[in-house]
């Protein structure tokens, strides 16, 4: 339901676009014979198309225009037309009404009348089916009343800009089933990420539980810092989470960044001694307490591929954009600072005890600015000045400096023009960190960002060209030569194809007549056939078991239109 | 909650814990050391290896297939009945020891049939037993019955990404999810099909839109010199192989001659790819939200690795067979091996949901154990199983079909476009189309014919039609519930049936010998009762209701444009379209009258058959239209993907190879109609999509289709119904 609020249900209909549509509004109630002719035409091609999806208002219009048409040519008499009449009005009450009942029959009139359809015309239909015929004039009133009624009803609401506004409640067609099949997925989707995050969550708290245990232990022994290797409860423990990160990583990641795992509690922070005081931290320079990074090393460490820690960067900085400044948003961008310094050049050289890992990997640098940027806090700073003096390809120092100098001022830690002295650039100013990542983004190496739909595009190496063309060579099928980005042209459109609604009518056309129709049963194989036969089965097969068919088919085959 | 279970057993080893962890780091440094050289070709060997062994299996099956075919060739050309005699029993072990081939003594034509009936026999008892054990559960304690299923014992080779599987004699594996399997060591059982060691990998396919796939191990029963001991030893040998040591351990310890050894591969193919790259298939061969909501699943890191998940409790019984489908089973099997004169021509039919299809592809993997090859005739037009619906056709069928059809589309050889998802319209096209088909039918092998749901008035007419028409040997007819859903085809009613095209044969007039023609033809009526849980009412969660099956069967069909190589997803609208002239080919229309001045608007961007017409086509300029419907050979689909008017050229996208392309001169329009997935979502397309709109309002009145209010009860009659 959420979902229709914001992109509406694409529908696939008959008509090429909206101006086919109004071609044929325009034409079925043009009163011109010739163009009312024509929108029918038009519509066997729809009934084509819509098999028997075709909407019964589409249907009943044509069926009624139909009689008007023919009424009008004068080359029908009247007690033909009485039928004509009657039947296309006899099916526009019964099927307009059908999606009314429920359940147990209910008079035509009631639900008629629901439908602002009079009385007379269910009269009519009533004598139509069960009583005298009525007069042909009768049928005639009735056949204009329905037209205008579902011109009312209908056509003018259809399409239209005037019913944009309700869609939410729409569709009553596409329908119960439709939606009840979208509740049904919905709810499997999220019975089974809630499962997922259950089962994350049990994965985490029994890793937290067998590590205070080493880390009690730990305690006891005195030997504080040098944290023992994985116990075999551990290994299994860490197995399970790696199996579990492959499956659904999002979901892993997601639970991790929930309070009382990555983001510690005050509780478990004293529990591991460290110091929960107010002035113990320094929010502009976060930093993990090293026995809290050590506690969670050993899960970090098996997770750490490229993928799992780019992950993680883009969780920790979107739930940062989200966090005021607190407890949360201090180690969110401790973490982070501490996984750019893993990966940062300069402590690479340095030998670290507590890496998360150890190679360095490629982080989508401009990505990670604007998130960086986008998530202003008292550290912001900070991890921008980590984050660009680590790009691979680093920005002009120009606009380094002017970046951590606008973002400095937006997060009101002052202090940064002590430490970078260089020169701003008056001419090209900076004021909000919209035009910044606009300047960002100008800046940017273009080359790098490719349109995702580049290689969708299929390109036929001339080998295979080749080997198709070779192939189709004597036929008159040959593959499309033409160096045209057929990804840009939707099924149903080639380039210069024109808007107009009549661009693919026909002209001329041959008609083909087939003569080698009937199938020929003696060619029926003979083995299979019980071999001592009975009414002759396969030999005679010309003689009254189905041939005459054959016949009559080719009979009824020379149909015209 | 599962950590905790087990973790009593990682405590019991903690004692050496420390020596381990050491092995653990010698080994790691080994191996980073030894990586690329000492290894990797060891794998590569093992690679090696493996495709040996499946080359020589489909060399063997192909010299199956000569040899079958060569007996029937002798069968034809000589009704020399020793002859006949001396080879039968040649092929039939031959096959049914898959090569193995080693006590072939069986000459009299006595003995195999005695081999047969007991084979057939086995079948038989195998499922009492299985029916048996399948009540027992309700006996036993509910917690350790649990308790044995959780007992997988698989292991993820991780280097490879492949699961280890190993089954006791016996134990089944219910599983949803895809992947692909081999069997290593002993055999496996997977919807009648039998899998050996040896064989090639087989992919497999179970989404919750179908009834569950089942792995039952049925161990080495074929009598080897080997003894115990040895097959042991070769089990664990192959484990070896495959494993590193860690994992190796916790199943060396599982495994012994008679257990089974799988080997599970991930499941990645152009199908997979295409499939789950919409949004409303992502969810496609996971649980169904039945079994998620009843947590049917069982955790096994090893087996989800691989896309496999297990299901437990009633949800993991798999195929509910009956005792009335075992034994219809059985004699057709038992038919196929003691009838020499001809090939036993199957006809199966039923209303719908009766498990018509189900119990079809239960048949051909059945067969396919004995003969490399049963042919079968589709008359399902809604559910086809090998083609997109609309089309008939006649296929031979040579891999087991483990899998929903969307699984295993193709171009039949043999293939007819009727255009329309039932035959209600035109049944004598459908019946004429059929039976063109039919000349096609060589004989060699058993044939199935499917038949549609359609049991009715004229749908009965149309069955009895088929069972003259082709001759047929075996009526499977199905029904579920207390009244039947039709007449019984027994032999005795078909002498008085009249069919739509056909009528019954005239009285006897001449004694004696028409009786004997009677007597002669009559069928064999096999009636199987189907007991499974929702027989007879449509499938109502995500991608059971039949236009689903539809859809899901188009997306399967073009799934085969997509490249085999792993690569980016292509919508169709991506790939270069073939071109030809208007006047080349001959369009028609197949289910409704179109105005020929307004035919391309109903061709635009739809799906069309690709026909071969037997007659040249051109054109005195402007497209070729047909007058009427023709019924002639069909290649496959294609879209058309556009027409180009001011150079009269239509532009198609089909996944036919140019080489049967090129024979194409009739483009044919039907009901059936492209996936809406595959119009609506159209990426890097800027701008509107033709034949798509927003603001539609099915609010409004009329905007729907004729909706059939089914069941509506009169007034009068709702008190008496409710009474009943």
């Amino acid at each position: 339901m959420k979902k229709k609020t914001s992109e509406k249900t694409r529908h696939v209909v008959a008509w090429l676009n909206k101006a086919e549509w109004d071609q044929v509004l325009d034409y079925l109630y043009s009163k011109d014979p010739a163009l009312q002719k024509h929108a029918l035409h038009r519509i066997s091609a729809w009934k084509g198309r819509f098999g028997h999806n075709t909407p019964v208002a589409v249907g009943s219009t044509a069926d009624l225009v139909r009689c008007q048409v023919l009424d009008s040519s004068g080359q029908v008499d009247g007690e033909a037309l009485v039928l004509l009449y009657g039947m296309a009005l006899v099916r526009f009450v019964n099927l307009i009404t059908e999606r009314q009942q429920k359940g147990v029959a209910r008079p035509l009139r009631r639900l008629a009348s629901k439908m602002n359809i009079p009385e007379w015309i269910v009269n009519l239909r009533h004598d139509l089916t069960h009583h005298r015929l009525p007069p042909l004039k009768w049928c005639r009133k009735g056949c204009s009343f329905v037209l205008d009624w579902l011109q009312q009803e209908y056509w003018s609401r259809q399409l239209g800009s005037r019913l944009a506004e309700d869609w939410d409640s729409a569709e009553e067609e596409e329908d119960e089933q439709e939606w009840s099949k979208r509740q049904e997925e919905e709810l499997a989707l999220r019975q089974k990420e809630r499962e997922g995050y259950k089962r994350a969550r049990e994965l985490l708290i029994s890793y937290e539980r067998e590590q205070f245990q080493t880390y009690e232990e730990l305690m006891e022994s005195g030997s504080q810092g040098l944290w023992p290797e994985p116990s075999a409860d551990l290994s299994w423990i860490l197995a399970q989470i790696t199996h579990f990160n492959t499956e659904s990583r999002e979901i892993l990641i997601d639970a991790l960044v929930q309070d009382g795992f990555l983001i510690p509690t005050v509780d478990q922070l004293e529990s591991l001694g460290i110091d929960t005081s107010e002035g113990a931290v320094d929010p502009l320079t976060p930093s993990l307490p090293r026995v809290f990074l050590r506690f969670w090393l050993p899960l970090l460490r098996v997770l750490n591929s490229p993928s799992f820690i780019g992950h993680l960067l883009d969780k920790l900085l979107a739930e940062l954009a989200t966090e005021p400044a607190n407890h949360r948003s201090f180690y969110i961008t401790a973490w982070i600072s501490e996984i750019l310094l893993c990966n940062s050049n300069r402590q690479r050289k340095m030998k670290r005890k507590d890496k998360i890992f150890s190679n360095r990997q490629q982080f989508r640098w401009q990505h990670l600015i604007s998130a960086c940027v986008n998530a202003p806090c008292s550290a912001t700073p900070y991890l921008l000045q980590q984050i660009l003096s680590d790009m691979d390809e680093p920005l002009p120092s120009d606009t380094q400096e002017n970046l951590l100098r606008l973002c400095s001022i937006y997060t009101q830690t002052g202090n940064h023009g002590n430490h970078s002295p260089g020169n701003p650039d008056p001419t090209q100013p900076v004021y909000t960190l919209q035009s910044l990542q606009e300047r960002l983004r100008g800046g940017a190496t273009p080359h790098k960002h490719a349109p995702p739909t580049e290689d969708l595009h299929e390109h036929l190496s001339p080998e295979v060209l080749q080997e198709r063309n070779s192939a189709l060579r004597g036929s008159a099928w040959q593959v499309c030569t033409d160096r045209v980005p057929w990804k840009l042209y939707p099924l149903g459109k080639v380039p210069g194809q024109s808007e107009d609604p009549s661009c693919l009518m026909l002209e001329t056309y041959t008609t083909f007549t087939i003569f080698d129709q009937q199938v020929e049963l003696d060619k029926l194989p003979q083995h299979h056939g019980n071999p001592s036969g009975l009414v002759q089965p396969k030999t005679a097969a010309d003689g009254p078991l189905w041939t005459h068919s054959d016949i009559s088919k080719l009979k009824a085959g020379l149909q015209l239109f | 909650m599962k950590v905790q279970k087990v973790s009593p057993r990682s405590t019991h080893v903690q004692p050496n814990a420390t020596k381990r962890k050491n092995k653990w780091r010698l080994h790691n440094r080994r191996a980073l050391g030894l990586n690329s050289s000492d290894l990797s070709p060891n794998s590569t060997f093992a690679k090696v290896e493996h495709q040996l062994a499946n080359r020589e299996k489909s060399h063997l099956k192909r010299l199956k297939k000569l040899h079958a075919k060569r007996i029937i060739l002798s069968l034809e050309d000589s009704s020399s009945v020793k002859a006949k005699d001396r080879d039968q029993p040649g092929t039939f072990s031959h096959v049914h020891t898959n090569g193995g081939g080693t006590e072939l003594e069986v000459n009299s034509n006595s003995e195999d049939s005695q081999d047969w009936r007991s084979y057939a026999k086995s079948v038989l008892q195998n499922g009492v037993e299985c029916s048996a054990g399948q009540e027992s559960p309700d006996a036993a304690s509910p917690e350790q019955l649990e308790e044995e299923e959780l007992q997988y014992h698989a292991q993820l080779d991780r280097s490879h990404n492949r699961t280890i599987l190993v089954m006791q004699q016996g134990q089944t594996l219910c599983f949803r999810g895809k992947c692909l399997l081999t069997c290593l060591y002993g055999r496996v059982e997977v919807l009648g099909f039998t899998i050996e060691e040896g064989q090639q990998p087989y992919p497999m396919f179970s989404p919750p839109s179908h009834c569950p796939l089942t792995i039952t191990a049925l161990g080495d029963n074929s009598p080897t010199i080997k003894s115990r001991k040895e097959g042991r030893l070769e089990a664990k040998a192959i484990i070896r192989k495959y494993l590193s040591t860690e994992p190796r351990k916790r199943l060396l310890s599982e495994v012994d001659a008679d257990s089974c050894v799988v080997l599970l591969e991930p499941l990645d193919t152009p199908l997979t790819r295409f499939l789950t790259s919409f949004t409303e298939l992502n969810q496609l061969f996971n649980l169904s939200a039945k079994e998620l909501r009843s947590q049917a699943a069982i955790y096994n890191p090893a087996l989800s690795a691989v896309g496999v998940t297990a299901l437990r409790g009633p949800f993991g019984r798999g195929l509910v067979m009956s005792q009335s489908y075992r034994q219809a089973l059985s004699s057709l099997l038992s038919a196929w091996a003691g009838e020499f004169d001809r090939c036993p021509v199957i006809l199966v039919c039923g209303a719908k949901n009766s498990g018509k299809s189900t119990f079809v592809r239960h048949l051909i993997n059945s067969l396919l154990n004995h003969t490399a090859s049963v042919d079968y005739l589709e008359c399902d037009l809604g559910q086809t199983e090998f083609t997109p619906p609309g089309c008939l056709s006649l296929i031979t069928v040579t891999e087991p079909l483990l899998g929903p059809p969307f699984t295993h589309q193709q171009d039949p050889e043999h293939m007819v476009f009727y255009g329309q998802p039932d035959c209600q319209s035109d049944l004598d096209r459908y019946l004429d189309s059929l039976k063109s088909l039919w000349r096609y039918y060589s004989g060699e092998n058993p044939v199935i014919i499917n038949t549609m749901g359609w049991v009715k008035g004229h749908g009965f007419q149309v069955l009895v039609d088929l069972i003259r028409f082709f001759s047929v040997t075996h009526v499977v007819q199905l029904s579920y519930g207390d009244t039947p859903q039709c007449q019984s085809l027994t032999p005795e009613f078909m002498r008085s049936a009249h069919g739509f095209q056909t009528h019954p044969p005239a009285p006897p007039t001449l004694g004696d010998e028409s009786d004997n023609h009677a007597t002669a033809r009559n069928h064999v009526l096999l009636a199987v009762r189907s007991e499974f849980e929702g027989a007879g009412s449509a499938g109502e969660t995500r991608h059971q209701r039949s236009n689903e099956l539809r859809d899901l069967a188009l997306l399967g069909y073009f799934s085969q444009l997509q490249s085999p190589e792993p690569g980016p997803i292509r919508p169709l609208h991506c790939f270069v379209p073939y071109q030809v002239p208007h006047s080349a080919v001959a369009i028609g229309v197949t289910h409704c009258e179109v105005a020929p001045n307004h035919i391309l608007y109903a061709a635009n961007a739809s799906l069309v058959g690709l026909c071969c017409l037997g007659e040249k086509v051109s054109g005195r300029g402007g497209p070729v239209l047909l007058s009427q419907t023709p019924i002639c050979q069909c290649v496959g689909l294609g879209v058309l993907r556009g027409v180009d008017m001011s150079r009269g050229l239509y532009f198609v996208v089909t996944p036919v190879s140019p080489m049967v392309l090129r024979q194409v001169n009739c483009l044919l329009l039907g009901e059936v109609t492209l996936p809406k997935a595959l119009l609506t979502v159209q990426p890097g397309v800027e701008g509107e999509l033709p034949y798509v709109t927003t603001d539609y309002s099915f609010e409004v009145k009329g905007a729907g289709k004729v909706h059939v209010f089914k069941g509506l009860m009169r007034p009068a009659f709702v008190k008496t119904k409710t009474n009943n």
